[in-house]
């Protein structure tokens, strides 16, 4: 019957090698039909507990073999169908039967997403929910939730080679979040690039190289070019106009149109009044 | 006695016009009275007199023989005890308040009195004193029931006259169906159920142009959402609707800081803090509201702080708000000092407060801030300063994480100093002269346009009486006439009397 056709599927997906996760999306359509037939994709208030449990561990396996295949658009819709399900209170969930194992990881990934992409805003909606719905002693124990927090903050903060030790290895809670890291890597390498821009008058190579990142004099001169920074004698030049251009832009000088509209602004509006 | 009630209502309504509020009048007869102002108000299509009506409400709701008096208050309205109307509000009421009749059934909507079309009002006013008494003694499952048929029964209605008891029937529906197992933010409350209805009122308000309940709904529906975290939702319905220009005072209030709510979750920390720097501005200060305020206050300074302004001494020591604010006003001190430590102090000492008040989660935004001013601090007293030393003064926890900081702040603007890598210093260079730009002018040019702004806002606000331009007309041109009576009589007073004889003036 359609039910144990998904719990062959979800069987299958199980021992998936990572060389043959291209079948993956097929397995995961049919087991999507299946679900269907099951009546049991979207839950309503009949789904049985058996079903519910199929239905969970089906879509979160798909949400993390899109993650592993790098399809961000499936991961979001993925996310999207589970939602609902997560939102059910305890009550529904047979404790026989179980609960859906990788809720915390899915919600990490997502979360990790936005981070990536630059959405705060979002990322610290969804933070609100959670912190509503499952309350800070869960959300601290918690590591997969914890280390987008922790990226978020150091971002923030600026402290970028605490994000740096972060995607190293060993503090990655699992092989997907490892995914994001390159992502990661790459916008902070931006961020520290525009920020020395205007920190530092010049920097010596072998100095950049560790603050970039890179791992080789090479890369550091590539990586200069491609931001249109001058590299001679062994140190970087940074361009310095854009300092000028504000300063500028504030001369009281030419800005006299703006400061005479204001005025004769002024003027009018007083006449009204007196 | 309901008799003597009868003649004295008649009686009394000269007296509640031109005395004015009169605490110490018994409940019934305020009630009964206030049926005098509604008819009022249905006659001469003023929503004041409703208004007024329901103004007493905070002040009957506290009496001892509330119930009673609601009861004594219905038996007035319809005399006729097997009037349908009437059994629906008394099967509310406890037992001994009521006159059990084995009624004859009135068929489907039931024998009306034959003056009905004034009594709808009273009988919805009458609907919201049980709502009252409902939710003062607590009996929440009752009053969510009674009150989901009630808002079906106004809406039915699509009176004008019935605009603002509506809006408030609606308030309390919200408000018990809040007050159910599970409560928010669980996602099974059954807020969540009451959505539909609230969104199908609003649709019927803004078709109907029914300002005051599209205004009550509308807060009622962001509250709603807000309370289960559904920001997204939330701001979604404030993109799609407009909210009536022509809303009261108090609505306003409320929606501009729900809004201010949504936007700092979203991190628009500009527009969240101008709009809850209205809503403190428009709210009152004392009284039952004083809560609102305190509120109001407490997410208006969180979000200064997370702008990287500090909010001022004088706010903290109003009488209305200083206990209130004390963890705030420790939070402050933290943050300007640039101070980590005190700061993550602050915050886990106060921790259930700053949950209670929905701002824990902004508050923990505010490391970055702290780690800023931390900076600011440091670029302003010193010329040149070791990465080392920042790094121990900060409490960060590596030099190079000092380095990155600072770096990130320099490009922030948030100072202006430059990095010597080699030697692991920063320096700061002399600030800019501020007078010799623009700066100055445009700060001044932004208050003259906000108060000039706030200047028109009260001119069109100021209400005239419907007639009075008439009599100026008509003042305006006697006084003319005598003007040119007046004139008439010097030129030919001069003209008789030349010369020498003194003048005569007016």
């Amino acid at each position: 019957m359609a039910d144990n056709e998904v719990k062959q599927l979800i069987s299958h997906l199980d021992t998936l090698k990572p060389s043959t996760l291209t079948q993956a999306p097929q397995l995961l359509s049919r087991a999507k039909l299946a679900l269907l037939k099951l009546h049991a994709l979207v839950p309503g208030a009949q789904t049985s507990p058996q079903h519910l449990l199929l239905a969970a561990t089906v879509l979160e396996y798909g949400a993390l073999i899109s993650i592993r295949l790098k399809d961000t658009d499936a991961f979001t819709r993925y996310y999207q169908q589970l939602q609902p399900f997560y939102s059910l209170p305890a009550e529904r969930w047979n404790s026989r039967v179980g609960k859906p194992s990788n809720q915390s990881k899915v919600t990490g990934l997502y979360l990790l997403l936005l981070l990536s992409v630059g959405d705060y805003a979002g990322f610290h909606t969804v933070l609100e929910g959670l912190e509503m719905s499952a309350g800070k002693e869960q959300m601290e124990k918690d590591q997969f939730i914890q280390y987008p927090v922790r990226l978020e903050q150091a971002l923030m903060e600026g402290s970028y080679d605490k994000v740096w030790g972060e995607t190293k290895g060993e503090r990655v809670p699992s092989e997907e979040f490892g995914v994001f890291s390159e992502v990661l890597i790459t916008t902070i390498r931006s961020e520290i690039a525009s920020c020395s821009e205007r920190a530092y008058p010049s920097l010596p190579i072998s100095n950049a190289k560790n603050l970039l990142f890179l791992d080789s004099e090479g890369a550091v001169v590539q990586f200069a070019q491609s931001r249109g920074w001058v590299a001679k004698d062994g140190r970087i030049y940074f361009p310095q106009q854009e300092e000028e251009m504000l300063a500028a832009e504030k001369d009281v000088m030419s800005s006299s149109g703006m400061v005479i509209e204001n005025t004769l602004g002024y003027a009018r509006k007083l006449e009204t009044i007196v | 006695m309901a008799d003597k009630m009868d003649v004295d209502a008649v009686n009394g309504e000269k007296e509640e016009e031109t005395v004015g509020p009169a605490p110490d009048l018994p409940a019934e007869r305020i009630i009964t009275n206030n049926f005098n102002l509604i008819n009022q108000a249905v006659d001469a299509f003023d929503a004041r007199f409703t208004l007024r009506a329901l103004r007493n409400i905070s002040t009957i709701r506290k009496a001892p023989n509330f119930p009673e008096a609601i009861a004594i208050g219905i038996r007035t309205a319809f005399p006729k005890p097997q009037n349908n109307a009437r059994r629906v509000l008394e099967t509310m009421l406890p037992e001994q308040y009521k006159n059990v009749q084995n009624g004859e059934a009135a068929g489907g909507e039931g024998v009306k009195d034959p003056d009905v079309v004034e009594i709808a009002e009273v009988w919805a006013y009458l609907g919201v004193l049980v709502q009252v008494y409902l939710y003062d003694t607590q009996q929440y499952k009752k009053g969510a029931q009674f009150s989901e048929n009630f808002v079906e029964k106004v809406r039915s209605f699509n009176r004008r006259t019935m605009d603002s008891i509506g809006a408030k029937a609606y308030f309390y529906y919200a408000l018990f169906h809040e007050n159910l197992d599970p409560k928010p933010p669980s996602k099974q409350s059954p807020v969540i159920d009451i959505r539909p209805k609230l969104l199908s009122a609003l649709r019927s308000a803004v078709l109907r142009k029914d300002a005051e309940t599209q205004s009550a709904v509308t807060v009622l529906l962001l509250r709603n959402y807000i309370s289960t975290a559904d920001i997204t939702q939330a701001d979604l319905l404030v993109a799609q609707t407009q909210f009536p220009s022509s809303a009261a005072n108090n609505q306003v209030c409320r929606y501009l800081y729900y809004i201010g709510r949504i936007r700092a979750i979203q991190l628009a920390y500009t527009q969240a803090h101008s709009h809850l720097e209205s809503a403190t501005r428009k709210s009152p200060t004392t009284g039952p509201a004083a809560g609102f305020y305190q509120q109001a206050t407490k997410l208006l300074i969180v979000v200064e702080l997370l702008m990287g302004d500090i909010p001022e001494r004088s706010l903290f020591r109003q009488p209305a708000l200083e206990a209130a604010l004390y963890p705030y006003f420790k939070l402050v001190q933290a943050v300007r000092v640039g101070d980590l430590q005190a700061f993550l102090k602050c915050v886990s000492a106060n921790e259930p407060q700053f949950r209670k008040d929905g701002t824990y989660t902004l508050t923990l935004r505010l490391r970055q801030n702290v780690i800023k001013t931390g900076v600011r601090m440091l670029s302003l007293s010193y010329s040149r300063i070791s990465l080392h030393d920042i790094c121990t003064r900060l409490g960060v926890d590596s030099e190079e994480s000092a380095e990155y900081i600072t770096a990130k702040a320099i490009r922030d603007g948030v100072i202006e100093a430059s990095l010597d890598h080699q030697q692991g210093h920063l320096v700061t260079t002399a600030p800019r002269d501020a007078y010799s730009t623009t700066e100055p002018s445009e700060a001044f040019h932004a208050r003259i346009t906000a108060l000039l702004g706030m200047r028109d806002e009260c001119v069109m606000a100021m209400r005239y009486p419907m007639n009075k331009h008439r009599q100026e007309i008509a003042e305006a041109a006697k006084a003319r006439e005598r003007e040119r009576e007046l004139a008439k009589e010097i030129v030919e007073g001069e003209g008789d009397e030349e010369g020498e004889e003194q003048f005569e003036g007016m």
